[in-house]
């Protein structure tokens, strides 16, 4: 029995590092220096850099737990009109790109947008750049990102058990107050999470700050590598990313508790009931948050598609749809394959803080751009193939560059955060009573995975694999560098059109891009009401 | 149970899909492959025309430069690249001194591609033009009070002026043909002043920059042309009108897209005639054609857009300089605050 599994953790442990290797090889640049261009960087750019990165963080991480935990509330406690289809409706913004929303809401609420020419000639109020400070660009990022703690939190406060919160009322609670001093603590683990993944994708962003041209540190990284031909120091800096991710992941931790928050009972019954007015005004207020991340950039992109879609559309579409299609779904199959086996529940695991460890650095590609994290591995395979060279063997470099293998195992690599957050957070609420009974009648461990955990990890299995699904769709920079010839997806052909300007004509792949993301969520939705 | 079939068959559409993938991979090997920082659709017109006329076919990977040039390094001696083709002088340049190229020893290119738009030792050439120069609002702007690009960083436009963000290429080819010609002090003057004027924080496309002008947030800036005669052509009545930069001193800021042949490439004189073809006036005209481009080429006059933009002076300056100045020019606008 103790070496099956000390075998296991072994296994684990290896799987682990293997979906970190391109993190490796990016933190392996310090073993170069690269004095003199620190130097200029630390006197001219950093100080700056620093502090606006802290503070989209800051401003982006309170914006998405606000936003995202009180509409997962109202949707799943209160009933409201609108309310069933608006829960769904919610999940949508998910499908957009963060740089179309971006450059949608740049169109149309810049100087230059509707809004403000409005503006001017209804009321004279003098035009601004919100491209200035940082108030807009942290808003963007709260509505591309809230649908992370939106899901998460929806999840667990659909687990919440009826009575407490009905216990809470008895006692004579506000409606506040048990928001404020029941329900959010108890789905702290889960907001935790949901705003870990937000901070890391906005860490890694570079779509979003190139067109509200805000400097972060990624800044830095691209500046080193492309102006100053520095790669070294490019993966330095990209090496602090994933410091600064670590630090996240030792909060979310922290934020967790200690606390092992076990519930099995899921209510139907909505605890709040909101008519009249106030009905009307959650409705307003809701539905105000899709019409702004969702339905008002869909029109401007029906809009501008309209206009376009003869020229654009053509014979490649069938490529860029099948790339698109088999690369989303074996990379989703596959990270959440690794992601389940990783989040299983083990005495072992639970005994062994390496292991646990060296599962939580895996996770830390989704801090690191996807430029950075593509050419690191890269360079990886070239490090293996000049150790097989040494040993008399040959180069690998001209299998696996442009394999859908390695593009698979650069999606592994970098989404592993997600499914591995969705997955853990459903073994989590595993009670270790099950195992106990389950070996006390003599089961194999095997069985008990297939029979127990599986079914029991479902919720967190499908949640991870509907957000690494979006998310390989919507991948740009590594599915650029690392692609087989000819296979364009959707989200290439985006941003091959929109960085020549040419907005209009990119709203097509962008809008089938929603469309597959709707497919997507769609599909989540089936299989979720199966279970509630 | 039945979900559990599915999840199984598609795990085994995905070992499939990756075997085939190596297939495909192995294939492609007859083709003329090119590399490519252009966007396909600007490319592959210029390829199906030489498919047409050579009867060889060009397969093509398009990526981001950086990126790109890392993996045909990597790629080292069995690289599948046959050309390295991308923007900015600035890119041509980084990617000789990494040895990406290899000499092409051709006199037709060397008649058709004058001097300054070529690599000096023959590793790259460039193969289209694009200006960029000063745009203005003709409702707001004189004409007369405008001259050159360190103008513009006079008191006189201070809270009008309107520029494209440090980080993309464009601007940083243009600093460093300010340093080739005035030498860096006076360029951080320059900057200085330019920073002082911005209306807005600099903008990261060309096309925002028009957008901001039309809508009166600013009164000038700087850009590529083929943005603008892309804009003209739509709307031939836009007020908006360009003004050929330093045509009294060194003369307009031009760059290339161009490309080159990779040193390692398995098939160097198919190459060679690709690139051949392209510096030919056929392929010139396509370029002029597609994208508003002003032809490399010294044979072909771009007559459409020189009757309505009017004849230039270009600044001759070599444009492997925009290289070796680049990371000098932004270190000066990271200094100065340009972002």
């Amino acid at each position: 029995m103790k070496s099956k599994q000390n075998n296991s953790n072994f296994l684990m442990g290896m799987l682990a590092l293997s979906v970190s290797f391109p993190i490796i090889v990016v933190c392996s640049a310090w073993f170069f220096p690269g004095t003199e261009l620190w130097g200029h960087f630390a006197e001219n750019l950093l100080p700056e850099l620093i502090s606006s990165t802290l503070l989209l963080l800051v401003g982006v991480g309170i914006g998405v737990s606000i936003l995202g935990t009180v509409l997962a509330y109202l949707v799943v406690m209160v009933e409201f009109p609108g309310r069933s289809w608006l829960e769904w409706a919610l999940f949508l913004p998910f499908a957009i790109p963060a740089y179309v929303l971006a450059f949608v809401y740049l169109g149309v609420f810049d100087y230059s947008g509707y809004a403000q020419v409005w503006l001017r000639e209804y009321t004279g109020m003098p035009g601004f750049d919100i491209r200035a400070g940082s108030w807009a660009i942290i808003l963007t990022f709260t509505l591309v990102f809230y649908p992370y703690v939106y899901m998460m939190a929806r999840a667990s406060f659909k687990r919440q058990k009826i009575q407490m919160i009905e216990a809470g009322k008895m006692l004579g609670a506000k409606p506040f107050e048990v928001f404020w001093r029941i329900s959010v603590p108890l789905a702290r683990p889960a907001i935790a999470a949901g705003l870990l993944v937000t901070l890391m994708e906005t860490l890694a962003d570079f779509g979003v700050v190139s067109l509200f041209n805000y400097s972060t540190f990624t800044t830095a990284i691209y500046s080193a590598w492309g102006d100053f031909r520095s790669i070294e120091v490019a993966a330095q800096l990209a090496s602090i990313l994933v410091l600064i991710a670590f630090f996240l992941i030792y909060f979310e931790k922290k934020a967790r508790g200690k606390a092992k928050y076990y519930s099995s009972d899921v209510s139907h019954v909505r605890p709040y009931e909101a008519n009249g007015l106030i009905g009307w005004l959650l409705f307003v207020l809701v539905f105000g948050v899709f019409m702004l991340s969702f339905a008002m950039p869909m029109l401007q992109l029906i809009i501008w598609s309209l206009e376009k879609y003869g020229e654009e559309l053509s014979v490649m579409y069938s490529g860029y749809f099948s790339a698109t299609g088999i690369l989303t779904v074996t990379a989703t199959i596959l990270t959440v394959a690794v992601a389940t086996l990783l989040a299983l529940p083990s005495r072992r695991k639970a005994e062994s803080k390496t292991l646990q460890m060296l599962i939580r650095f895996s996770t830390l590609g989704y801090a690191l751009p996807g430029s950075v994290m593509a050419v690191g591995l890269l360079y990886g395979v070239q490090n293996i193939s000049l150790v097989s060279i040494y040993l008399g063997g040959q180069s690998i470099n001209h299998i696996l560059f442009g394999s859908v293998a390695l593009l698979l195992f650069a999606y592994i690599s970098r989404f592993m955060a997600i499914a591995y957050n969705s997955t853990s957070a459903s073994s989590e609420q595993i009670k270790p009573v099950y195992e106990q009974s389950a070996r006390l009648l003599g089961s194999s461990r095997i069985r008990l995975i297939r029979e127990v955990y599986l079914p029991m990890m479902t919720p967190g299995i499908l949640a991870g694999g509907l957000l690494v699904a979006v998310d390989v769709m919507k991948e740009l920079p590594a599915t650029y560098l690392l692609r087989p010839f000819g296979w364009d997806t959707l989200a290439i052909r985006v941003f091959e059109l929109s960085s020549e300007g040419l907005y209009d004509r990119a709203a097509i792949p962008a809008l089938m891009m929603v469309f597959i993301g709707a497919i997507i969520m769609l599909l989540f939705i089936k299989l979720d009401s199966d279970k509630y | 149970m039945t979900r559990k079939i599915s999840i199984l068959s598609l795990l085994l559409i995905s070992t499939f899909s990756v075997s085939i993938s190596s297939a495909v991979i192995a294939a492609s090997d007859e083709n003329l492959t090119v590399y490519s920082t252009r966007k396909e659709h600007l490319i592959k017109p210029l390829f199906d025309a030489f498919t047409a006329k050579t009867g060889i076919k060009v397969a093509y990977l398009t990526g981001k430069g950086g990126a790109l040039i890392e993996r045909i390094k990597l790629e080292g001696k069995r690289t599948k690249a046959d050309i390295f083709m991308t923007v900015d002088a600035g890119n041509l340049w980084y990617a000789s001194t990494q040895n990406l190229f290899q000499a092409a020893d051709s006199e037709l290119i060397e008649s058709n591609i004058p001097s300054h738009l070529r690599d000096p030792d023959g590793l790259w050439t460039g193969l289209s033009v694009r200006a960029r120069t000063i745009i203005y609002s003709t409702e707001r702007v004189d004409p007369n009070e405008l001259s050159t690009y360190q103008d513009l960083a006079n008191a006189k436009w201070e809270g009008r002026l309107c520029l494209r963000t440090s980080k993309k290429v464009y601007t940083k080819s243009l600093v460093s043909s300010l340093i080739y010609h005035d030498g860096i002090e006076k360029t951080t003057e320059v900057v200085k002043g330019w920073v002082k004027n911005l209306a807005a924080t600099p903008h990261a496309e060309d096309v925002h920059i028009m957008t901001s002008i039309l809508a009166g947030q600013c009164d000038v800036g700087i850009v590529n042309s083929y943005y603008f005669g892309r804009l003209q052509a739509e709307d031939p009545n836009v007020p908006l009108k360009l003004f050929w930069a330093n045509q009294d001193s060194s003369g307009t800021h031009v760059n290339i897209s161009g490309a080159g042949i990779v040193k390692h490439s398995s098939s160097p004189s198919e190459a060679l005639e690709l690139l051949e073809f392209l510096s030919s006036i056929e392929a010139q005209k396509i370029y002029v054609g597609l994208n508003k481009e002003y032809p490399a080429s010294q044979k072909l006059k771009a007559d459409n857009l020189i009757a309505v933009w009017g004849d230039f002076n270009q600044d001759k300056m070599n444009l492997s300089v925009a290289g070796e100045k680049q990371a000098e020019s932004v270190s000066l606008m990271q200094r100065e605050g340009y972002k």
